[in-house]
């Protein structure tokens, strides 16, 4: 098969998963392409996991289609799903076999060479010592391990990884990260669901933000962090009075902090932000440079809508 | 859906149950043997000794039922002593076979694997009559070891020796009774996703329907028109026939209702279909989260 650089390896269009009243996925579209990690994020709940049972069939969508390789998941599951090793949230083997009979297990299931890949990947995943263990003996951090191995028996375009780094250690999520990246490079495409947004940030190449089922940001991470633009935390009393001056000179995004105001705006505009307030008599007792964080923007993001207010009275 | 066979089957040689269960058969087939020896010996001499009154007819009865022991008996007794217990064995395997797959969440890991579910389910079925051939094969040779055994420690003649065919003939028969339970435990395994309760509805079934069908025949033979097409009725139609017990000399007052052995086999062929279209049914239109 010729290898296409930057083919779409899955696409989703207008996913949509209904369970009773509840809408869990609601009109999702997604593309991963050879080559790239993407993340998809969003808070407990959010339909990260719906959605990846929906691209592997697990779960039948209410509406609109998943494709992997071209090939429609609903209509030819089978074909569609040899190009993909998936690992999902819960590492689920059989407990009485080992490590190895596990993976040859899913091999036999495989097929194409899946057998003689399963040594290799014990060794790669750091499993070779305990690989005739019986799984129901491995730690939470060998069963990740055993499962993200699983992922790769059939030597796949996509990989689909529902949070790899579970339960393992400082060490072992470093290497589950440099993992990820090789697989990148093997021309591979990575759909990464993880709530560890330090392993997105460090291994995403582009991330897709869901809350309540629905796409709320999606792009590169200097694009989700608002194009890597800082912001500025003034420590200020007045911070009517601030938020008014700095109004004045075009600042649009100004929040309000326990200590005073967070206020988006070029990196280069410090100074003229300081002069600005200083001139009204307003004066900061610190304006320290930030940039966003994928953290603070995924909070911002995510977070519960406040409560309406109760109608006056 | 070879490759899912495959796999079925190379996980299913490394799991301790199934081996367990044939060790056991193994066991209790010879156990069974010896007990029947010993403690029909015992009356025997106890009654020669003068420490048992000579029963009415006379020692017949119990000299034709150490007969039973001999090797040109085995399609008649010993297989069916396998069928008996192996019947049940088979109902808590198959749905040992199936609902663990759930329990464990590896139903969900081989779906995400790319396994289809009609495929799972082909897999288990062929893997679990699989089984049940081994487990007749293996409970038949270890009826004949023990009877040619228990009967050269007893002194009993061998008589013409075993009937093969008919012993196979038997055990076929006998294996193909077991299907329909072995397919309701099944079903129940996938519709409950547990182990559990696929047991004990098929042993309830097992149990309970020959129990109530025969007290219902027993009362009136008319209603041996409804019971004939439960599992039960069936299930003897054919062993009974096989086993050479039918007909107006079986003690059985009930007997004579039976169905025809052709009927009896195709109704239990289509109890199996039944039940595993409910399965496929069921396990199609279901969403698989965590745990499967």
């Amino acid at each position: 098969m010729t290898v296409q650089p930057q083919e779409v390896v899955l696409h989703t269009k207008g996913l949509v998963k209904r369970f009773g009243s509840i809408t869990a996925v609601d009109g999702l579209d997604l593309e991963v392409r050879r080559g790239e990690v993407v993340g998809l994020l969003g808070p407990n709940g959010a339909g990260k996991s719906t959605t990846i049972g929906m691209v592997l069939g697990l779960i039948t969508p209410t509406a609109g289609t998943a494709e992997v390789l071209g090939r429609d998941v609903g209509v030819r599951r089978e074909d569609a799903l040899a190009g993909v090793g998936a690992m999902l949230e819960v590492t689920s083997f059989y407990p009485y076999l080992s490590g190895r009979d596990n993976l040859a297990a899913v091999a036999l299931l495989r097929g194409g060479g899946a057998l003689a890949r399963v040594d290799p990947l014990l060794t790669r995943l750091g499993l070779a010592q305990r690989g005739g263990s019986k799984f129901r003996t491995y730690s939470l951090g060998m069963r990740q391990r055993l499962g993200i191995a699983s992922t790769l028996l059939a030597d796949p375009a996509l990989v689909i990884l529902d949070e790899p780094a579970n339960g393992l250690d400082p060490a072992g999520q470093r290497e589950i990260r440099e993992l990820i990246r090789e697989l990148a490079s093997e021309n591979r495409g990575v759909l990464l669901a993880s709530h560890l947004l330090y392993e997105v940030e460090q291994v995403c190449d582009r991330v897709l933000v869901i809350k309540k089922g629905k796409l709320i940001a999606s792009g590169t991470l200097a694009e989700v962090t608002r194009g890597g633009s800082s912001y500025f935390e003034i420590v200020v009393g007045d911070k009517a009075r601030a938020a008014q001056i700095l109004r004045g000179l075009g600042v649009k995004e100004i929040r309000e902090t326990p200590t005073g105001l967070d206020v988006v705006a070029e990196a280069e505009r410090g100074a003229e932000l300081n002069r600005a307030l200083a001139s009204a008599g307003v004066y900061a007792s610190a304006l320290i440079p930030r940039a966003s964080s994928l953290e603070d923007v995924f909070i911002e993001l995510t977070e519960p809508e406040a409560p309406s207010a109760p109608p006056a009275s | 859906m070879l490759r899912l066979l495959r796999s079925e089957l190379y996980r299913l040689v490394r799991r301790w149950m199934p081996w367990i269960m044939l060790g056991l058969i193994v066991v209790i087939a010879f156990v069974f043997y010896f007990l029947i020896w010993v403690s029909v010996n015992a009356q025997l001499q106890a009654v020669k000794n003068g420490t048992l009154p000579v029963p009415a007819g006379g020692t017949a009865q119990l000299e034709q039922t150490l007969r039973q022991i001999a090797p040109d008996r085995v399609a008649q007794f010993g297989v069916s002593v396998v069928a008996g217990l192996g019947s049940v064995m088979l109902i808590v395997f198959a749905a040992s076979h199936v609902g663990t797959e759930f329990g464990w969440g590896t139903f969900r890991t081989l779906l995400a694997h790319g396994a289809s579910r009609s495929g799972f389910l082909v897999s288990k079925a062929v893997s679990l009559v699989l089984y049940a051939v081994v487990f007749m094969i293996v409970g038949s040779i270890a009826a004949i070891a023990a009877s040619y055994t228990v009967s050269a420690v007893a002194g009993i003649s061998p008589g013409s020796g075993v009937d093969f065919a008919e012993v196979a003939r038997v055990a076929v028969k006998s294996g193909y009774t077991f299907l329909p339970y072995m397919a309701l435990a099944l079903a129940i395994a996938v519709w409950s996703k547990s182990a559990g309760a696929g047991i004990a509805t098929g042993l309830v079934v097992y149990f309970a329907e020959s129990i109530v069908a025969g007290i219902l025949v027993s009362l009136n033979k008319d209603y041996a028109q409804i019971v004939n097409w439960g599992l039960s009725r069936n299930a003897s139609a054919l062993t009974r026939t096989v086993s050479g017990q039918a007909g107006p000399t079986s003690q059985d007052p009930t007997a004579s209702t039976l169905p025809d052995p052709t009927q009896a086999a195709i109704v239990l062929g289509i109890y199996c279909a039944i039940f595993l279209v409910l399965a496929y049914w069921r396990l199609r239109s279901r969403d698989v989260t965590v745990g499967g």
